[in-house]
């Protein structure tokens, strides 16, 4: 049997620019940034007051941030989800608000907060049958799962898998990055001399992925294809980046491989670019070691949404996808001065390529996972 | 390519073991996963053991007796081309809770890093890579019947298609853990093959029912 492709039929996100792929792109677009004071909690015990949050939501009040960002993402596309799809949701913490609810008011219950029961609830909610397993992998998860889900759809094990990821601003996390020194005081910079930490951001997302042959017996619209995809660990530290970057450098080698191209074909990188002076670094010297001195365009969507944590990868997969559509690399938003590893690589204005581009998308995470995939 | 299974480590409340070597210990009055470190489960010093969450000590200690069982030696300073796939129906609740919790009772202004770590279901596995040095592929998985069959399938796909040379897949619930080292090895180095492995781990989500099925599986290969 060949080896089937695997290809993305529908997708949606829902950012801190509000419903839709659209909505996102026109921010990026524009340079501006999403990341303000944030007002869901106080902030004053923190390294930071900045965050990047979806307009509207409730905290401790009901549904959990995520419950309610996937209940608005699904009631306009549930119709296009076939019922036989699997399903793998991606997060890093889920329903933690529920636990902090728990801890602070003894409403509900400790164990509603964990991942199990929110993938029970993300199947009511798509209506899937197909079965379902969450996959989670510090902020590679969402890239993690589609990997795993076009890996699935390539040797014949699956011909539809719905991708949803989600994670929210909590006072869990926030104070967590905050506890590591991980945020920078202003809006994050991505690939700037003078950025200082991450922004905390939130979104929710899907991808709907089938198998070429399905998606052309459905008469489905192919909005791109992953090609390929690699992981791996640094297998180094559990908090930083592997300052020699070869674990990120596996990653791209085999997502290049598993997509049987060449790293010269690569038209841009969506890269991880958390605005952390280590993984910026870490990613600019992974790119040289496999670009060498071609200086492929490099963006990053975090200073203008923040750190979407484990819905980050499959955020940045639809819009390096919908950059590949209007042959459009979006701008890294915040850059004043790139470092001096980035210049020429990155840039602060919106960039044009050619048709019929190949994307590379990276993400990394706590723990020192490493995640690459090939769009094409 | 024969993907088979090569080593399997189990850990319980009241002991730990492996399924190929028939080693099995008791806990000793006061002994249990937290003592690991000291019992010589590791081959090489676990730096910082006693400060890992339980859900860490218990995925590294089953991984380490999964690669004893295998005959593997494994160093951090010498990497090596293996990934993890750890499952549990609580991910990592019990760090969530003593994580805000302490954060809670501190007047929520303080934070402490060392518990926010493994306040991730992924972070175990990643304390594994660290010590084991492993560099393949990572993470936390669950499936809505708590089964371990689906991921057992993609860790095969990982080796099959040289995503990986190896793979570690386990499972974690309550106080019982179990790890599964699966590869492409030769015939006689074999514990099981993965259709009878996969068998018993769809079969039921019960780890201590999976080890009784996996002994009498090696007493019926005839496998001392």
């Amino acid at each position: 049997m060949s080896a089937m492709k695997a290809v993305v039929v529908e997708s949606d996100i829902l950012s801190p620019f509000g419903l839709g792929v659209d909505a996102c792109w026109a921010g990026l677009l524009a340079g501006q940034t999403s990341i303000t004071g944030m007002s869901r909690f106080s902030t004053k015990a923190f390294f930071s007051d900045y965050g990047a949050t979806i307009p509207g939501l409730k905290y401790h009040e009901g549904a959990s941030l995520v419950t309610q960002m996937l209940t608005t993402l699904f009631d306009r596309t549930a119709a296009k989800i076939p019922p036989d799809a699997k399903l793998m949701l991606a997060s890093t913490k889920g329903e933690i608000d529920l636990l902090e609810r728990f801890i602070i008011t003894g409403t509900g219950a400790a164990d509603e907060s964990t991942l199990n029961n929110l993938l029970c609830k993300v199947i009511d909610l798509t209506g899937t049958t197909g079965g379902g397993m969450v996959v989670s992998a510090a902020c590679t998860s969402s890239s993690a799962a589609a990997g795993r889900a076009a890996a699935m759809i390539r040797n014949g094990h699956a011909d539809c898998i719905l991708v949803v990821a989600c994670d929210s601003v909590t006072e869990f996390v926030f104070s967590g990055f905050s506890s590591l020194m991980a945020l920078d005081k202003v809006p994050a910079r991505p690939f700037d001399k003078n950025r200082a930490g991450l922004s905390v951001g939130e979104a929710a997302a899907y991808m709907l992925i089938m198998s070429e042959e399905r998606a052309e017996r459905e008469e489905r619209t192919v909005l791109g294809t992953i090609a390929g995809w690699g992981m791996s660990d640094d297998a180094n530290h559990m908090t930083g980046p592997s300052r020699e970057s070869e674990g990120l450098v596996r990653a791209i080698k085999a997502a290049l491989d598993s997509a049987g191209i060449a790293a010269g074909q690569v038209s841009f990188i969506s890269a991880h670019g958390t605005g952390t002076p280590y993984n910026d670094a870490m990613e600019m010297r992974a790119f040289r070691s496999v670009f060498k001195d071609r200086k492929v365009p490099v963006y990053s969507v975090k200073g203008a949404i923040g750190h979407t944590m484990g819905a980050a990868g499959l955020v940045e997969m639809a819009i390096a996808q919908r950059a590949q559509q209007e042959s459009i690399v979006p701008p890294t938003v915040n850059l004043i001065e790139a470092d001096e590893d980035a210049a020429g690589w990155v840039s602060g204005q919106s960039r044009n390529i050619g048709t019929n581009s190949m994307a590379l998308v990276t993400n990394a995470g706590f723990s020192g996972v490493n995640t690459a995939l090939v769009l094409a | 390519m024969t993907i088979s299974v090569r080593g399997i480590g189990w850990l319980t409340k009241t002991g730990y073991g492996s399924i190929r070597t028939g080693a099995q210990h008791q806990f000793a009055e006061g002994e249990g996963v937290h003592s690991m470190a000291k019992l010589g489960t590791f081959s090489q010093p676990f730096k910082n053991f006693g400060r890992l969450d339980r859900m860490s000590r218990m995925t590294v200690s089953a991984v380490a007796l999964a690669l004893q069982d295998a005959g593997m030696e494994y160093s951090s300073a010498n990497k090596q081309d293996m990934g993890i796939i750890g499952t549990s129906r609580a991910g990592s609740l019990t760090s969530d809770i003593d994580y805000f919790k302490d954060f809670w009772e501190n007047g929520r202004t303080l934070s402490r890093a060392n518990l926010f770590i493994y306040t991730l279901p992924s972070s175990a596995m990643g304390e594994a890579a660290i010590h084991f040095g492993l560099t393949g592929p990572l993470f936390y998985g669950t499936s809505a019947d708590g089964s371990l069959a689906g991921f057992m399938d993609m860790a095969v796909d990982m080796v099959v298609t040289r995503e990986t040379g190896g793979m570690l897949v386990g499972k974690i619930e309550e106080e019982e853990a179990l790890y599964f080292l699966v590869d492409d090895t030769e015939e006689d180095n074999v514990l099981c093959s993965l259709v009878e492995a996969r068998t018993i781990v769809a079969s039921t989500q019960d780890i201590s029912d999976i080890l009784r099925q996996l002994s009498i599986l090696k007493v019926k290969k005839g496998i001392v």
